[in-house]
């Protein structure tokens, strides 16, 4: 193999360094001038036969990084083809490959002309030169290694670039086979990229390196101009041609990149002052896409071709992939990016890397299209251009067609019109942009979803039950919304371990996060009551129910858990969770009445500072459901003896009938007696008829509030219920349903009209109340009175 | 391409035009070229847009790099809806006379405000003064 190695080396010696031969099918990374050597131990293996269809030209497909291939290629083309030829490394180097059949026959052509060319070169800084330029972020590059946080992203970037960069440079067409990308991608990336998650990278600051930085990169991307600009002397002069598209959407170089890059014309030379500043976006254009004029460096017929670019608008420049790129971007993101998705991902279009059938129809497309803005592409072939070009106006089609098919407005369109002369758009690559969301996405990771994003969950399971609901009714087709799926990451635990020092004496205790140290030392002084003035102790008073009223919400929002970790749980831990369930109730229910184990009735003192704050009264509407009936008639009755005190307090904030639900529920669960006992309270009707008061004023302000009137209309229409339903009830409680609601037919009689509020919800069972015992006229007025009857309102 | 449904994320802003507020108070109108995780801005093509009154002035600036944090808000400027504006935009010397002119009738009628409590200061002083000793 070694004496093959020479020869071979001597025959390209001799062939005087035919860069384009290296560059034909070969995908050399360039390397910097002083790794001459590198570039001829490459020539080492023999390679495959070069796929001319292969994606990697025409297609995505990451750079692969193993330029030795790219080596062996050129050196096996250079086999076949013993006639030389010296292509112009100017810009038409790697114009005339035929990639099409023929690829053999250009190929002689090509390198006969390459012969030339080279003749006057210095074959030591041509041949280094002479690797292929990477552009494309690459797995070992400097780019990858900032940007490429993890396997996933490495392993998205390949399907990835393969929707997004469709139309490729000639760059691409020189890379070896990339089809065994896969495996190669993670042995040559385990070389010098990020280690795998677990060394857990800090975010917002770049990986873990593997290799110091300032390592130049195995392979060096270097811009094609390299070989352009030490090679003046064009063979083909063409005529002024729009600038070439830069690399496409995900090749182009980052700034960071692009300053590293040896020979940067950045670094170089500034512009000759004929050439007016305004060229150096599109000089940023030509370094990326490898383009072939540098100004500086050029010779003079090169320079020719320079007015020619300063003539275009610079708009022409970037945009490349611009339309794709924009395009690319709309594509789903990679399949790895995909599981954060619900929503099946919208049909991608056919993967841009279809090869193309043959020539002819491509010609047609490629002709149809020529109006467009073009890249320079003068250095490729023509057939290679037309490929490209042909492409790229497939999946610009494929695109738009999927963009008109959608809802883009037109303002969309506008909007890609505008991004198409914008030359300064793409500037952050896709992998950035992947590499942003890639960081927030782990930032939302989460270990109990429920209890860090809980009101996303809930409104999107709410969305979820809402369009179940929908579809069972059988509504139109099911309206697919994508929801972010936050990774989900399994709860570690962890053990804290001190930090131990070494050589020190004993034990050194390090303050941190998990080991706080008391740094203050603060001594709690209660103070003494006489001190105090009644504002303080009444604000002291506030402030303890308002801590109650915490506590207890506390409970609440646990006990209200308790259904989803019981679906959750496992068999044996249900009875302990429901044992825990009961026991938080209890608290609760002792927290709202006050607990007071002395007194056999606690006193509503407690209960009623919770409800004069809003939050209490929101708490108990939603504690209700969870106490006992008992428990909860005793807080019906608390709240009814205490209303219009209630009442006034709430003036202001309007809650009490959020309680009316819960309330209304329960009266209708409640027990004759315990109904007539509660109308009693709310009427604050004596308890013997003998002495009726000349006024109410109970009962005023309960009829004059909303809540209040509704809740009595509720419990009459219970107490209702309660008669119809069971007429052989015993006597004494008939007896005193009856009392108590002549009683209340008086007061109600009395009431003037206006006064009364207007009711939440009106019993329909009113009528048939009232009638039994009030005559006929009393019972009209009490009709209207009450707006009883459906009509009258 | 929704990059992540549900969520604030500034990728799909890129090479919008935007407006940018700043916590000094600062308009900045430019194109959102590049972004981070902290929401660390490089604006292109920025102009910095001085209001007074119904007035406007532009000052171009040239390349952005705003660190997040002392980002207070930024909005995506509909290109088309941008000229339909009751403002008038006149030169930057004139909006900076403007700007100083107004920033000295808020200074002196600062003054006049501080003075006048001073005055009520001295009152109430001499009242309670006035108070005690009655």
């Amino acid at each position: 193999m070694s004496g093959k190695l020479g020869d071979r080396k001597n025959a390209i010696f001799t062939r005087s360094h035919n860069e384009a031969i290296l560059l034909i099918g070969k995908s050399l990374e360039d390397c910097p001038l002083d790794e001459d050597e590198d570039a001829f131990q490459g020539l080492g293996e023999e390679d495959e036969e070069i796929d001319q269809f292969n994606d990697d030209t025409f297609g995505s497909g990451a750079v692969d990084d193993d330029w030795q291939e790219a080596h062996e290629r050129l050196a096996e083309l250079e086999e076949k083809l013993p006639a030389a030829v010296n292509e112009q490394t100017g810009n038409g180097e790697r114009d005339e490959m035929d990639l099409l059949g023929d690829h053999e026959e250009n190929l002689a052509e090509r390198l006969s002309k390459m012969v030339i060319e080279n003749e006057l070169e210095d074959p030591a800084i041509m041949t280094a030169v002479q690797t292929r330029p990477v552009l494309q972020p690459q797995p070992g590059s400097l780019n990858s290694s900032i940007w490429d946080g993890s396997e996933v992203l490495r392993r998205i970037r390949g399907p990835l670039l393969a929707q997004e960069m469709p139309a490729v440079s000639v760059l691409e067409y020189a890379l070896p086979q990339r089809t065994p990308q896969a495996p190669e991608d993670d042995r040559d990336l385990s070389e010098r990229a990020l280690p795998r998650r677990s060394t857990s990278p800090v975010i917002g600051s770049p990986p873990v390196r593997a290799v110091p930085i300032g390592t130049p990169p195995k392979q060096m991307a270097v811009p094609s101009f390299n070989q352009q600009i030490l090679c003046p002397k064009p063979v083909h002069v063409r005529p002024p041609m729009p600038p070439r598209y830069p690399a496409p959407y995900g090749e182009r170089m980052s700034p960071n990149q692009l300053c590293s890059v040896p020979n940067s014309s950045l670094l170089g030379h500034p512009f000759p002052p004929s050439v007016p500043p305004v060229l150096s976006p599109l000089q940023r254009a030509q370094l990326l896409g490898g383009a072939q004029l540098q100004p500086g460096r050029m010779s003079p017929s090169q320079f020719a071709r320079v007015p020619g670019f300063v003539g275009s608008p610079l708009a022409a420049a970037m945009n490349p992939k611009l339309l794709q790129g924009r395009v690319g971007q709309m594509l789903p993101p990679a399949p790895g990016f995909r599981a954060f998705f619900s929503a099946p991902p919208p049909a991608t279009p056919p993967p841009p890397q279809q090869h193309p059938p043959g020539p002819g129809p491509h010609l047609q497309n490629l002709r149809s299209q020529a109006p467009m803005f073009r890249p320079d592409t003068t250095h490729l072939h023509p057939q290679h251009r037309r490929l490209l070009h042909q492409r790229q106006q497939q999946n610009r089609n494929q695109h738009r067609n999927l963009n008109g098919a959608g809802d883009r407005g037109s303002h969309r369109s506008s909007h890609h019109d505008h991004l198409r002369k914008d030359p300064y758009a793409n500037l952050m690559l896709q992998r950035e942009k992947d590499w942003v969301s890639k960081i927030q996405m782990m930032q939302l990771q989460s270990t109990d979803p429920y209890l860090d994003d809980f009101y996303y969950q809930n409104y999107f399971e709410k969305l979820e039950k809402l369009s179940a609901a929908e579809e069972v009714q059988g509504d139109g087709p099911k309206k697919e919304r994508t929801k972010l799926i936050t990774p989900q990451v399994a709860k570690l635990e962890h053990t804290y371990k001190p930090v131990q020092f070494e050589g020190s004496l004993g034990k050194l205790t390090v303050s941190s996060v998990n080991n706080p140290r008391k740094m203050i030392d603060a001594v709690v002084t209660s103070r003494s009551e006489d001190d105090e003035t009644k504002e303080k102790q009444v604000r002291d008073k506030r402030r303890k129910t308002l801590v109650i009223i915490e506590k207890t919400y506390s409970l609440l929002l646990d006990v209200e858990d308790y259904e989803r970790r019981y679906l959750l749980s496992l068999e044996e831990e249900r009875p302990a969770l429901m044992e825990e369930r009961k026991h938080k109730i209890c608290s609760m229910y002792d927290n709202l009445r006050g607990k007071l184990p002395g007194q056999e009735r606690p006193s509503d003192d407690h209960f009623v500072q919770i409800m004069c704050i809003r939050k209490g009264k929101r708490m108990v509407a939603r504690i209700l459901p969870f106490l006992s009936t008992e428990q909860a008639a005793d807080i019906l009755m608390t709240t009814a003896r205490s209303l219009p005190f209630l009442i006034k307090k709430d003036a202001q904030d309007e809650v009490l009938p959020c309680l009316l639900s819960p309330f209304s529920l329960l009266v209708y669960h409640l027990p004759s007696v315990t109904v007539t006992s509660l109308l009693q309270q709310l009427m604050n009707l004596p308890q013997s008829a003998a002495a009726p008061a000349p006024s109410n004023p109970h009962l005023t302000a309960v009829l004059q509030n909303k809540f209040g009137l509704s809740l009595l209309l509720v419990v009459l229409s219970r107490g209702e219920d309660l008669q119809s339903s069971d007429p052989a009830a015993e006597s004494t409680q008939n007896n005193q349903w009856t009392e108590v609601m002549f009683t209340a037919t008086q007061e109600l009689l009395r009431i003037p009209q206006a006064a009364l509020a207007k009711p939440l919800s009106i019993p329909t069972n009113l009528v048939s109340l009232f009638s039994r015992y009030v005559d006929r006229q009393k019972l009209n007025l009490l009709e209207t009175k009450l707006q009883l009857v459906q009509g009258i309102r | 391409m929704n990059y992540m449904p549900g969520t604030a994320s500034l990728i799909e802003d890129i090479d919008k035009k935007h407006l940018v507020l700043l916590r000094d108070g600062r308009t900045l109108i430019g194109f959102l070229r590049s972004i981070d995780q902290f929401a660390n801005l490089v604006l292109h093509q920025t102009v910095e847009r001085i209001h007074v009154g119904k007035k406007y002035g532009d000052i171009p600036r040239g390349i952005f790099v705003v660190r997040g944090e002392n980002v207070v808000l930024l909005g995506e400027i509909d290109l088309e809806k941008e000229s339909d504006t009751p403002l008038q935009q006149v030169s930057i010397e004139e909006i900076l006379e403007e700007q100083r002119v107004e920033q000295q009738t808020r200074l002196e009628a600062e003054k006049l405000k501080v003075q006048a409590l001073k005055d009520r200061e001295k009152e109430v002083q001499t009242e309670e003064v006035r108070g005690s000793q009655s």
